[in-house]
């Protein structure tokens, strides 16, 4: 059986105006299916590059990425993942359900197919009512939950959420943590970064902590905080060890 | 071709609920009204001149129409943010530009034959008319000429910022308009690493003179050979294909959002 993510040696570098910037150095990280995986480390650690690498927008120096055993450089390989991006944005001109009628086009999914999963999705989201109203008068959570629901279209079995809780209220957090739950319960993999480490705490079996483009970290979340400790105190341990000038 | 076909569709319901169509709308009014109020020196029933005029009117708003909306699909996507939630499904790069050609191309397509309708309306207002086989000839070879002018628009957008993309397509169009069908007579004087260039810009620049039927039309001299009119679709249809192909490398390993990425 294929690893749902398979991260090995993985370095990116960008050229930038002070010299080249090392993102991410001899990364490697590796995800079982039915994984709640959380992907944590400062601002500049080098995790939305590595989600950037994982959907094949960023080419990587060396070494290799696959999801479910297919190169993350091949289109084929994005079919079986969903994707909510840090602060989404969507087309305003169409309306909820035309958004996820045309996600569903992307992924080929059957009509019939679509027209019951955008039904249940916006159920599911409590977008049901504004399903027929322009996105661009959608409030910022409902923007937010129109687009976790385009990403949920193709019952992905890996989920890949880019700081999901950024900016929502208590509320949207609650529905991002149930619809992680849910996920996880059918058996799917949840692969999301965070800054927000109760709720990663909260969700997930496994984490990855990043600094300066550097794995210092990795494991099962009861294995690393010893009791007594939270993973917030963990985390700033880690990082402040690995990397002294971060040091408050 | 179903995703391709629902990028260009999303191009489609950009362009109507934005209400861009109704640019479209304004310009046929303007050229329907300053068709019929052509009177020239008397000559307002002299049909010929409305042909004329009516026509230059529909090669030149089409041009423009056409760049202004395939050279801004790309950008526009990067902008707005949308760009990265495409890319994360299966959508190659290349099946996003020919949705984005395709969504541009067929809505420039129709508001040329809006602009034939317009300029047929006013001619036949005037007392005139049109060989119909030739008009059917001439719109076949401007939305061929038109799918060229997008695919190049296109291939600029995927290196150049929208503003850029367009001045620069606006100024290589232009050239080939203007300058290419004069190249010939220029190579007999030019000597040199000058003739080799004129040479190398005359093979390399598309020829839309090829694609325009005007003088046809306005002087009444019949229906163009249809061999002669399928080679040249041919013709259009492989430059197309070249510019997309160019577009597509431009784009493949294209990297966005670097400022998000850190």
């Amino acid at each position: 059986m294929f690893l749902a993510i398979d991260i090995q040696n993985l370095s990116v570098s960008f050229p930038a105006p002070t010299g080249t910037v090392h993102a991410l150095r001899d990364l490697t990280v590796a995800v079982a299916p039915g994984t709640v995986y959380g992907f944590l480390g400062p601002n500049g650690a080098g995790k939305t590059t590595t989600i950037q690498v994982l959907l094949g927008f960023q080419n990587a120096d060396q070494g290799t990425a696959r999801l479910f055993g297919k190169p993350v450089t091949e289109t084929i390989a994005r079919e079986k993942i969903g994707y909510l991006a840090e602060n989404p944005d969507t087309y305003n001109f169409l309306t909820g359900r035309e958004l996820l009628t045309m996600a569903g086009r992307l992924f080929n999914l059957p009509a019939s197919e679509i027209k019951t999963r955008a039904n249940q999705l916006l159920e599911e989201t409590g977008l049901a009512s504004a399903a027929d109203r322009r996105i661009a008068g959608y409030s910022r959570g409902m923007r937010q939950r129109i687009c976790m629901a385009q990403a949920l279209i193709n019952d992905p079995d890996l989920l890949i959420l880019d700081e999901p809780t950024g900016g929502l209220d208590p509320l949207g957090r609650m529905d991002i943590r149930r619809i992680i739950a849910e996920r996880k319960k059918a058996g799917k993999t949840v692969f999301f970064s965070s800054h927000e480490l109760s709720e990663v705490e909260l969700a997930c079996d496994r984490v990855a902590i990043l600094s300066q483009g550097r794995l210092i970290a990795e494991g099962p979340v009861h294995e690393l905080v010893a009791p007594g400790e939270n993973l917030e105190r963990y985390f700033i341990k880690a990082v402040t060890t690995a990397t002294p000038e971060k040091r408050p | 071709m179903s995703k391709i076909i629902t990028i260009a569709g999303v191009v489609w319901l950009d362009m109507v609920r934005r209400k861009e169509l109704s640019v479209l709308l304004i310009l046929l009014a303007t050229l329907l009204a300053a068709l019929l109020s052509f009177d020239v020196f008397g000559l307002s029933q002299v049909t010929g001149y409305v042909k004329d005029m009516g026509l230059l009117a529909v090669w030149v708003l089409s041009w423009i129409l056409a760049i202004n909306t395939a050279v801004r699909q790309l950008p526009q996507e990067e902008q707005r943010g949308t760009l990265i939630p495409l890319l994360a499904k299966p959508v190659s790069r290349l099946t996003l530009i020919l949705g984005k050609w395709l969504g541009a191309w067929s809505i420039t397509c129709l508001s040329l034959l809006c602009f034939y309708l317009t300029v047929w309306l006013a001619v036949w207002i005037k007392g005139g008319t049109f060989n119909l086989v030739t008009l059917l000839q001439a719109i076949l070879l401007h939305a061929a000429a038109l799918a060229l002018i997008s695919s190049l628009a296109v291939a600029f957008s995927t290196r150049l910022n929208r503003d850029a993309a367009t001045v620069t397509t606006y100024l290589v169009t232009s050239a080939a308009f203007l300058l290419l069908p004069r190249i010939p007579a220029m190579l007999v004087e030019a000597k040199g690493a000058a003739s080799y260039t004129l040479f190398t810009l005359y093979y390399l620049f598309p020829h839309f003179e090829l694609f325009d039927l005007r003088r046809r039309l306005v002087h009444d001299w019949g229906s163009a050979n249809w061999v002669t009119l399928a080679e040249i679709l041919f013709y259009a249809m492989l430059m197309t294909l070249v510019f997309l192909s160019l577009a597509w490398l431009g784009y493949r390993k294209r990297r966005f959002s670097r400022g998000d990425i850190l």
